[in-house]
């Protein structure tokens, strides 16, 4: 069946966190028959356990449809895209498939930080923006005040905003023609070599790596030698098709279509996302610009509890690596922890999912390390290093310059919590740069802030600086020489790697202070006293003391039943798994993550 | 037949618990049963059901009446109660019967009762003789209850224990040491000392959650403790376990049984047993024991054989409440592990700190500063393997 490239519509749709993309994108479904509603399900494109439990999108979800109107059939490639800020790429990489997108905004929150952040991304790349308001059906809709926000905030003009709802069905066939009507179809030829762009890839226990393209030139076919245009790599075509929803054999893929190909790639890591597929044997000149990969920016160790299953955790990183290749590994090892790996993610939502997934997937107990940034440092010889972890800071002396990555912050909120928002980005050695206002009531704030004081804590603190109302977004814009040191800590006399951070001199003290108390918090009493030091260098710059237990003894064991007793020595047992024994102290996971606590209050 | 079977198999102690009391003390988290006592005959009844099921009569060493309190009901229910247990439960000569009595109700007739019957051994639960500690604890008696309880079972019953409780919110390190003093003056052979718990849902944990009791520092219940331990061994009472101290040779025999983790039958509501591996409980409530056992089902709501790993710690944890520990030999021989092998670096690791001290050919026993953590040090020997793996 080939379809002409007139009648096809390929569009994402962008939108904060949770206002209804995946909902809406179910309206299509039904209202386009791909899915029968016995076997809907609400989010019904949002497949992965994790994403059903939580809620959320994590991962693109494309689909083609078909929809018919004026008597035209018309195939419509739509990809729903995650709002969480940590899977921002996922949209950037949606969009370049794309021609238009549909632009959600809850008639009730209005515009918030990704709202702005995705459609300017979508205006960068030159798509057509069908903005609608949803969730119209909700009592408290406000689309009075939210139309004139979108205009302010993005320059929609409210005659073009469609007033609709996921949930209650309200306006469907209203967006589906303003895409039919509004957005271009695809505009390359049949004619021309074949050119294609891997916008995602995912790794299909039966079929292997299924690689997800959208063709710009010419045709894909079964069969064909195609060459991936990185590496001149070249494989043959075994098979492709569509997502309707489910996958679903193609014989070809033309000009303007999304699909998938198979073609016996071993692993994920052997296609580049952004990549050019092209004919092997007339290939096009030109590669697609493609894009640039997600740098992870926030690390962490990872340390099976009991140290015999570090090669149990090696496969169970390989394994998702394989489904996720936005997150890497590499083997490290601690003096207290014994050996592990230091993990990036892209955000810290990224690093929760993948641990919960490890630990769910492959049954470990993990013992985790505060996150941190990656920070640059030029050394006494010239050379720039990358520092993903606090112990490979050098001696002071080697120091040359030491920098940091910066963020520059987006914040949407409420206009009475500006004066907070400040304090709170001057605490975060933020520098400000802008306000606008969307509305008298509503601004946009923006600062340049070290990214390591956003990513522990900053989010919650917005939250709670703006009763829930305030969002966020940020990007990473490069680095900046800062006076940073490490800052370790001695638990017993002996210095604990993996409690090591690196932060600013001149918070150094009163960190160093908080953490100790901190930590005295979380570790339990033991035989014996516990000094806990904080140090940078060899100048100690707070200490505290565990009391050594005193008293502990249950006085009496009623009538022979014993096995009260026994079940709680167990339980207790069980709750020592997530426990460390560093030396003769016994630090549980928590005393790990300590660090992030402090962080807000200086 | 059956005694030919090592004591941690097949029982050698009896345990039946008798639930009726005046009213509920705030601290206790007991099974017990208030103003019921007119289910009396029926509980005798369900008792008699549930000895019917052991199918014959049983030679026992030891046998132990607890509560609840075995004393609250009349005398003439006493004697009913044991001329029932006396056709099922056999103490051999030599052996020992023990009670518990409340000093507030404890008459002359029923002392005649019980040693008509054969008690050689009456626990009064005296607790304090201090009149505000009393009442912070609801007891219903007076101080001057109890050495007149002492004088009158003194003359029909040789041995004498006293229970104390110490750490009562309110009380001083000197009303304590009173209360030890009053209690060595009345010249029992044994004495228990329990520290007072704060159990999860009981009236006076609630208080404490409420801020209207103030439970003690853990330090004044430290040297209260300690107080106990220097007095009473300068009285000439062994230290024999962790909360109990007697004159050589009056150690109490069934309680010991439970601290050697061996086989005990237990009767009435809620009592715990322990025969050929298994480990059972029976229920808690009135009702439903009575139902139970007078509709002739089995009076356990649960029961679990452990494996033989499991039963080796929980030996060592019993164990360890002794003065004299864990004894390797006995140890290999009723848990089948042996001692140094199954948890040698934590020994180690104790004696190091000081909490525990060893010998290769006695065994494993607590020092005086590991009994006052003794929980801690038993806890620190059911960790999971992976720390061993370090
Ligand atoms: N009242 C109302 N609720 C809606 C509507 N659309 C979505 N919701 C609710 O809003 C919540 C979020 O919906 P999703 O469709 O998962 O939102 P999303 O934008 O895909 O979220 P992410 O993928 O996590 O960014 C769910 O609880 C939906 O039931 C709507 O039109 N009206
Ligand atoms: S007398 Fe003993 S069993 Fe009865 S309520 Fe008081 S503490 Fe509990
Ligand atoms: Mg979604």
């Amino acid at each position: 069946m080939a379809t002409d490239p007139k009648l096809i519509r390929n569009f994402s749709i962008i939108a904060h966190i949770d206002h209804g993309k995946s909902t809406l994108a179910d309206q299509f479904l039904l209202k386009t028959k791909a899915i029968s509603p016995r076997d809907f399900q609400a989010q019904h494109l949002d497949s992965m356990d994790l994403e059903r439990e939580r809620g959320i999108t994590i991962r693109m979800h494309p689909v083609t449809i078909y929809y018919e109107t004026h008597r035209k059939k018309y195939e419509l490639n739509l990809i729903d895209t995650p709002g969480h800020v940590d899977f921002g790429y996922e949209v950037s990489r949606s969009l370049a498939a794309c021609e238009g997108v549909i632009l959600l905004v809850d008639a009730f929150q209005g515009v918030q930080a990704q709202t702005v952040a995705t459609a300017y991304l979508a205006m960068e790349s030159d798509l057509t923006i069908v903005p609608v308001l949803n969730k119209i059906d909700l009592p408290i809709a406000r689309p009075d005040v939210i139309i004139p926000e979108m205009e302010q905030a993005l320059g929609i003009k409210p005659d073009e905003v469609i007033r609709a709802s996921g949930k209650a069905g309200i306006g469907i066939e209203e967006v589906l023609d303003a895409i039919v009507e509004r957005i271009p179809a695809p505009s390359g030829s049949v004619d021309n070599p074949a050119k294609a762009l891997v916008y995602n890839s995912h790794f299909d226990t039966f079929k292997g790596v299924v690689v997800y393209v959208r063709v710009m030139e010419g045709r894909l076919h079964k069969g064909q030698k195609i060459k991936l245009m990185r590496h001149n790599t070249e494989y043959e075509i075994q098979d492709m098709g569509q997502f309707r929803p489910a996958m679903t054999t193609v014989n070809e893929l033309i000009a303007g279509q999304v699909g998938y190909f198979v073609a016996h790639i071993k692993t994920l890591g052997d296609v580049h996302i952004g990549d050019t597929v092209t004919d092997a044997f007339n290939p096009t000149t030109e590669p697609l610009a493609g894009y640039k990969e997600p740098k992870p920016m926030v690390f962490s160790g990872l340390y099976p509890v009991n140290n015999n299953d570090f090669e149990t955790l090696r496969e169970a990183l390989g394994k998702l690596k394989l489904n996720d290749s936005s997150f890497t590994y590499l083997p490290e090892s601690s003096e207290g922890l014994g050996f592990g790996f230091r993990c990036g993610f892209l955000g810290m939502l990224h690093r929760e999912i993948i641990q919960q997934r490890l630990e769910r997937e492959s049954n470990l107990d993990l013992v985790q390390t505060a996150p941190n940034v990656t920070y640059e440092l030029l050394n006494r010889h010239g050379q720039t290093i990358m520092i993903d972890n606090p112990q490979k800071v050098p001696d002071s002396g080697q120091i040359e310059e030491f920098r940091e990555p910066i963020g520059k912050i987006s914040f949407l909120v409420p206009s009475e919590n500006i004066g907070d928002i400040m304090k709170m980005c001057a605490d975060r050695r933020g520098t400000y740069i802008r306000t606008e206002y969307l509305s008298p009531t509503r601004a946009i704030l923006v600062y340049e802030i070290p990214l390591a004081e956003v990513i522990y804590d900053l989010y919650d603190k917005l939250k709670s600086a703006t009763h829930g109302y305030g969002t966020m977004d940020y990007e990473i814009i490069g680095y900046r020489p800062a006076d940073l040191v490490r800052l370790d800590i001695l638990v017993h006399g002996k210095r604990v790697d993996a409690l090591s951070t690196i932060v600013h001199r001149a918070f150094a003290d009163t960190r160093g202070r908080k953490l100790v108390k901190k930590l005295r918090g979380e570790i339990d009493r033991h035989m014996f006293e516990i000094a806990l030091q904080a140090a940078v260098g060899s100048r100690i710059i707070a200490r505290e003391t565990i009391a050594a237990l005193r008293k502990n003894v249950t006085a009496k064991c009623y009538g022979g039943d014993i096995t009260r007793k026994r079940k709680l020595w167990a339980k207790q047992a069980e709750g020592k798994k997530r426990m460390k024994q560093i030396g003769q102290v016994e630090i549980p996971q928590e005393a790990f993550l300590a660090v992030l606590d402090t962080s807000e209050e200086k | 037949m059956a005694s030919s079977r090592p004591p941690w198999i097949w029982p050698t102690a009896a345990y039946v618990h008798i639930p009726f009391c005046a009213f509920r003390c705030g601290y206790c988290d007991f099974a017990i049963a208030v103003g019921k006592d007119d289910r009396q005959d029926e509980y005798l009844r369900a008792l008699e059901a549930e000895l019917t099921r052991l199918g014959s009569p049983q030679r026992i060493q030891t046998l132990s009446l607890g509560g609840g309190t075995p004393t609250h009901l009349s005398a003439d229910w006493l004697d009913r109660l044991l001329i029932l247990l006396s056709r099922w439960l056999i103490v051999e000569p030599g052996g020992e019967f023990s009670i518990e009595a409340n000093p507030a109700n404890l008459d002359d007739e029923k002392i005649r009762v019980l040693a008509d019957h054969g008690v050689t051994r009456v626990s009064l639960g005296s607790q304090s003789f201090d009149r505000n500690v009393l009442r912070v604890l609801d007891r219903d008696h007076a101080p001057e209850d109890v050495p007149r309880a002492v004088e009158r079972v003194r003359r029909r019953i040789a041995t004498i224990s006293l229970d104390l409780i110490f750490g009562a919110p309110g009380q001083t390190l000197e009303q304590w040491r009173a209360d030890l003093r009053q209690a060595r003056s009345l010249e029992p052979q044994h004495l228990s000392t329990y520290g007072l718990t704060y159990e999860t849902g009981t009236p006076l944990w609630k208080r404490a959650e409420r801020g209207e009791v103030n439970p003690l520092s853990e330090d004044d219940e430290l040297s209260m403790y300690e107080t106990a331990i220097d007095m009473l061994g300068e009285a000439g009472f062994e230290h024999y376990e962790i909360s109990n101290f007697a004159k050589p040779g009056y150690r109490s025999r069934h309680n010991s049984v439970y601290w050697a983790n061996h086989a005990h039958f237990g009767l009435g509501m809620g009592a715990a047993k322990y025969a050929e591996g298994v480990r059972s409980l029976n229920v808690r409530s009135l009702e439903g024991y009575l139902t139970r056992a007078l509709s002739g089902q089995p009076t356990e709501f649960q029961s679990e054989t452990l494996p033989p790993h499991e039963r080796a710690l929980e030996t060592i944890g019993q164990n360890l409440r002794r003065a004299e520990g864990v004894v390797h030999s006995e140890f290999q021989e009723q848990t089948g592990f042996d001692l140094q092998t199954l948890v040698g670096p934590a020994i180690a690791r104790h004696v190091g700190w000081g909490t525990l001290e060893a010998d290769d050919d006695a065994g494993v026993r607590l020092t005086r500063r590991g009994r006052c953590v003794a929980d801690s040090v038993i806890q620190d020997f059911w960790k999971p393997p992976a720390e061993r793996a370090t």
